[in-house]
């Protein structure tokens, strides 16, 4: 069955105003937060760790007020890639020298041998990815586009005396964020009027040089349609006196609350017990 | 019992159902469009127009209510909707930024190709519906898509879909855009194609004067619901209604009305303006 509602499993790159703590953030406190939890969750290597981490990540979503539901539709949609990581975990573990360690195989199908060992990593690298994904998508749930632009460019504004465009890059952040959404609705529509002339996206065939030639036409009147909105926009732009970011001063000044501060602190102290939970 | 050609009933519709962004689009929609009829569907941005239009040939899937495309269910899984595509050509808004095919001609073919049909059929049918809509086949079919001007582009869009060889012809907006002389094309073209098939035309739009050139009567649709129903003689007559719900009566209209506030005597409901011209001509022979 045809499904168009592109945009229903895109909720990266979505922003929900439900007007919450989390929304009220300092951006850059927003973006500074995030960088410090995605670092722990990486970094964290028990089971205890990622399964706090996955856990914070869906109380953070509570106290955003994001509905679960939509939040975990995003991870839904990345099924083939988590299948694809499993995968290849399994194919690339070196079964041997855990065996030799004391690892116990549980099952076997084809070369894909599953060991206590492999397990557990699959377990750690599944979920670690979860929590990141979630991540990502809680600060886009929180955060508009100039926000999320305006926190990036203050916090890198001080390598600009080294000849880093902070402004250019803030911006080049934002249009491609922005653009996210626009090309999955233009894409919708123009799936529907090839859908309209006979063309059968709904079969699920898998006939991979089929499937790869239907795109074809997807594909053409896409980027015909994105390099127009582009030049669009660049007049747009240039009509207004956009001349970068020298010299350019801001509307909202940002200014960090208490709230910032509370929040700055109790995720630094969770990641750091993050990083404990591996020397336990 | 003779089925009309399609019957839409009690129809809702919700984008992204089920999400924090979800939106009412229709809120119960009955609509009967028989055979040989130019049905207009008049309505605000907005009001459901598109989204109507797309449940005809089952593009969205009806979540509450019944279509029926001559006297087929569309939520029946047995109905082959990929005839029923056939059956309903669907125009969508600004179509000519669809056009994909490198050449004028292989774009009108892709409907037919993905019919099945022969090459010969194919042939025929690229030339039937380029020279349906005023484009020379032979001039045309070989010239690159991206150097035909706007109007051309508009119009191999169209023939894309008259090459399905449609009974029932849905447009969106077919004429936004447009310059005043493509415009009038476009609706000839539109009006001979129904004489020459006898097939139905919907068409959905704003510009109140294509609607009262070619429609046999008109829906106006605001927020998902029909709320007017009758002839463009009815529903421009009126007036004060349609400005309500944040909608314009054809300039004929207008201009005629403002002569009778002004207390000459010439008829309120002009819809166009050769019948405005024949009224104030009335008014000077008196």
């Amino acid at each position: 069955m045809p499904e168009f509602e592109l945009l229903r499993n895109i909720t990266i790159g979505q922003y929900l105003p439900t007007g919450s703590v989390v929304h009220q953030l300092d951006p850059r406190v927003k973006l500074i937060v995030g960088a410090v939890l995605m670092a722990a969750v990486m970094a964290t290597s028990s089971l205890t760790g990622v399964a706090l981490a996955f856990i914070a990540m869906l109380a953070a979503l509570c106290l955003a007020r994001i509905p679960l539901r939509h939040a975990l539709r995003g991870l839904r949609s990345a099924w083939a890639f988590f299948l694809m990581v499993a995968v290849l975990q399994l194919l690339l573990f070196p079964h041997h020298r855990a065996v030799a360690q004391g690892s116990a195989a549980l099952c076997q199908w084809g070369p894909l041998l599953v060991s206590t060992a492999s397990l557990r990593l699959l377990i750690l690298l599944l979920t670690r990815l979860a929590s990141l994904i979630l991540l990502v998508s809680l600060l886009t749930f929180c955060t508009t586009i100039t926000e999320l632009a305006h926190g990036t460019e203050h916090l890198l504004s001080p390598l600009q005396r080294v000849g880093l465009p902070a402004h250019e890059l803030a911006l080049v952040l934002t249009l491609a964020l922005r653009f996210l959404p626009l090309l999955a609705r233009e894409m919708e529509r123009i799936m529907k009027a090839q859908a309209a002339r006979g063309a059968d996206f709904g079969a699920h065939s898998w006939n991979f040089l089929q499937r790869t030639r239907r795109m074809f036409p997807l594909l053409i009147p896409l980027f015909l349609i994105s390099l127009r909105r582009a030049e669009e926009l660049i007049e747009a732009m240039e009509a207004r006196c956009y001349m970068g970011g020298r010299g350019r001063t801001h509307l909202i000044q940002l200014r960090a609350q208490r709230a910032d501060f509370v929040a700055l602190g109790s995720v630094v102290i969770f990641a750091a017990f993050l990083l404990a939970t591996n020397f336990w | 019992m003779i089925v009309p050609l399609i019957q839409v009933k009690d129809l809702h519709h919700t984008y992204l159902r089920g999400t924090p962004m979800e939106t009412v689009s229709l809120r119960g929609v009955d609509l009967v469009i028989e055979r040989g009829e130019i049905v207009g569907l008049i309505g605000p941005t907005g009001s459901g127009k598109s989204t109507l239009l797309q449940h005809l040939n089952g593009l969205l899937r009806r979540q509450q209510g019944e279509v029926w495309v001559e006297g087929q269910s569309l939520g029946d899984p047995r109905t082959d909707l990929r005839r029923v595509r056939q059956r309903v050509g669907l125009l969508f808004q600004n179509p000519e930024d669809q056009l994909f095919e490198r050449y004028a001609g292989d774009d009108v073919a892709f409907g037919p190709r993905n019919l099945g049909l022969d090459r010969n059929e194919v042939r025929d049918r690229v030339r039937r519906a380029m020279e349906a809509v005023g484009l020379d086949s032979i001039a045309f079919k070989d010239r690159l898509t991206v150097t035909l001007s706007h109007g051309e582009r508009r119009r191999l869009a169209l023939a894309g879909v008259l090459a399905l060889e449609p009974d029932v012809l849905a447009l969106d907006e077919p004429t936004a855009g447009l310059d005043p002389q493509g415009r009038e094309e476009l609706l000839d073209y539109l009006m001979r194609w129904r004489t020459e098939r006898g097939g139905a035309i919907v068409l959905a739009s704003h510009t109140m004067e294509d609607l009262a050139r070619l429609a046999d009567r008109a829906y106006v649709l605001v927020a998902g619901r029909i709320v007017l129903e009758g002839t463009p003689r009815q529903l421009f007559s009126q007036g004060e209604e349609l400005a309500r719900l944040g909608l314009g009566v054809p300039v004929a209209t207008a201009v005629m009305w403002e002569l009778r506030e002004r207390g000459l005597p010439v008829r309120a409901d002009c819809l166009t303006l050769e019948e405005a011209t024949a009224g104030i001509r009335a008014l000077f022979h008196a």
